[in-house]
């Protein structure tokens, strides 16, 4: 026991001696300050990451969208029901959203107007083809117009609302 | 190497070696101190994602840009078909559905349109209108005297609309846009990329600079601090000096139209052609100023004429 003591001192005090070079090449608040700082930066990398991948997400759905709206032959006649999308939703979507994003970038400001305008346009023709009493077909002709615009503006309302929250 | 040094360097280097496997630089054993190069790792990954992220955000709006065009040109030939059959190409729109079914107090509204001159104005899907321009319109054929008083509006003229909800009458402003003569307007334009799209149209798409503006519709606050109380902020100027704006002008009018909202400054600048000239009543740095600028050219387009009036729905 005594001389397992004497020995520890003994070593203690060599390791004592040992040269400033041969200590660790910082100490433990430099290291905390290190860590702190990768994790603070795997925060922000991650929470970009985040971001890009939601971003290059729905460029791929716009994307998909655009190449269906070139390549798919569209009906002569339009189907009688079930527009492609669940118009009542798309509308319930657009309602939640703001009526305009807290910063307004003009160039996706001006395609959800061109939106706007031609399903106003189009809601207005129904009125007017409907007092009138128009065939079914044109009124038909006349829905299925609207529920593409409106497939259309929550697209392009979804893709600007994701660009104001990326900000 | 003594124990506390040895197990020190040890564990920073698992920590820095899970830094690596998440596949992005980090500060790993033996770099240089942060205080040698400040923020050197930090700022290259950041800028580099950044500049990502500012390209994912280019590509959405072009896509989003091209959604609304091909949209537009395809609903064009639908939309024109009624025109054909004696739909005046001036008439202005509100943007309602009305039930053709005769309501004994008026013109139920069956639709509204998202983003529409009537959701502006605050009209909702079921109220019902009872006067149009201190007209009252009631009986069977409510909804058709509606859209007969509504052949008579001009675009861009306020419309008075009284409308009941729940049985209560509520009065509502509302801004006719412009509607046929506008949208289906003359002039072709191209379509970025090799193919020739003939006969797009698409007259509030905007090009080139101008797309990069950023605005931001001005609060009580923000407009004690910029020094205007109407208005709207350029929070980001468009590139290439276009329009002559700088970041934190107020946008007071646009060839003395005054923009309530950043959606509406921006349905008044589309309403220009390419190479018009414009004049812009600004504050900038707390001092009122008109300045003369040029709408700039849209690359790869040419530009679509407007038929009659500059339209507007602004």
């Amino acid at each position: 026991m005594h001389t397992e003591l004497e020995q520890g001192e003994r070593l203690a005090a060599l390791l004592r001696s040992l040269p400033e070079q041969t200590l660790g090449p910082y100490d433990w608040s430099e290291f905390r300050r290190r860590a702190h700082e990768r994790a603070a930066l795997g925060q922000r990398i991650g929470e970009g990451r985040r971001v890009a991948a939601v971003v290059v997400i729905a460029v791929a759905v716009c994307a998909g969208a655009i190449r269906w709206v070139e390549s798919g032959p569209r009906p002569a006649a339009p189907p009688a029901a079930a527009p492609r999308v669940d118009e009542a939703s798309a509308e319930r979507y657009l309602a939640s959203l703001p009526h305009e994003p807290a910063v307004v970038r003009v160039g996706t400001r001006a395609a959800v107007a061109t939106l706007e305008d031609h399903i106003a346009l189009v809601d207005d023709l129904l009125s007017a083809e409907r007092v009138e009493r128009a065939p079914p077909a044109r009124l038909l002709a006349l829905q299925h117009e609207r529920s593409e615009l409106i497939s259309s503006l929550v697209q392009v309302r979804y893709a600007e609302a994701l660009a104001d929250e990326s900000r | 190497m003594n124990r506390h040094s040895l197990l020190c360097a040890w564990i920073v280097a698992l920590v820095a070696c899970g830094a690596a496997a998440s596949c992005r630089p980090s500060i790993a054993l033996g770099d240089p101190l942060p205080a040698a190069s400040p923020g050197d790792t930090h700022t290259a990954s950041e800028a580099d994602l950044e500049a990502q992220l500012e390209a994912a955000r280019k590509q959405l709006e072009a896509a989003a840009h091209q959604v609304a065009e091909l949209t537009a040109q395809l609903s064009r030939p639908v939309i024109e078909k009624f025109m054909a059959l004696g739909d005046d190409p001036d008439r202005a729109i509100i943007g309602v559905q009305l039930d053709p079914a005769g309501d004994p107090q008026g013109a139920r509204v069956r639709e509204v349109s998202p983003g529409g001159p009537a959701a502006e104005a605050g009209i909702r899907a079921g109220d019902v209108i009872v006067a149009v321009n201190d007209t009252a319109v009631k009986g069977d054929d409510a909804a058709r005297q509606v859209v007969d008083l509504m052949r008579n509006v001009k675009p861009d003229s306020k419309v008075r609309v009284r409308v009941l909800r729940d049985g209560k009458p509520r009065d509502f402003t509302v801004v006719a846009r412009a509607g046929l003569g506008y949208l289906l307007a003359d002039g072709p334009i191209t379509m970025p990329g090799p193919e020739l799209l003939p006969h797009v149209r698409a007259p509030l798409m905007l090009r080139g600079p101008l797309t990069d503006l950023e605005l931001v519709t001005l609060s009580p606050q923000l407009g004690r601090y910029f020094g205007s109380d109407s208005g709207v902020l350029v929070v980001h100027a468009p590139g290439d000096g276009a329009l002559k704006l700088e970041d934190g002008d107020v946008i007071l009018a646009i060839d003395g139209r005054r923009p309530t909202s950043g959606s509406h400054a921006t349905r008044i600048l589309a309403s220009y052609q390419p190479g018009e000239k414009l004049t812009l009543h600004i504050v900038r740095l707390h001092k009122t100023l008109d300045v003369e600028a040029t709408v700039p050219e849209r690359p790869h387009h040419r530009g679509v004429m407007l038929r009659g009036h500059r339209a507007a729905s602004v």
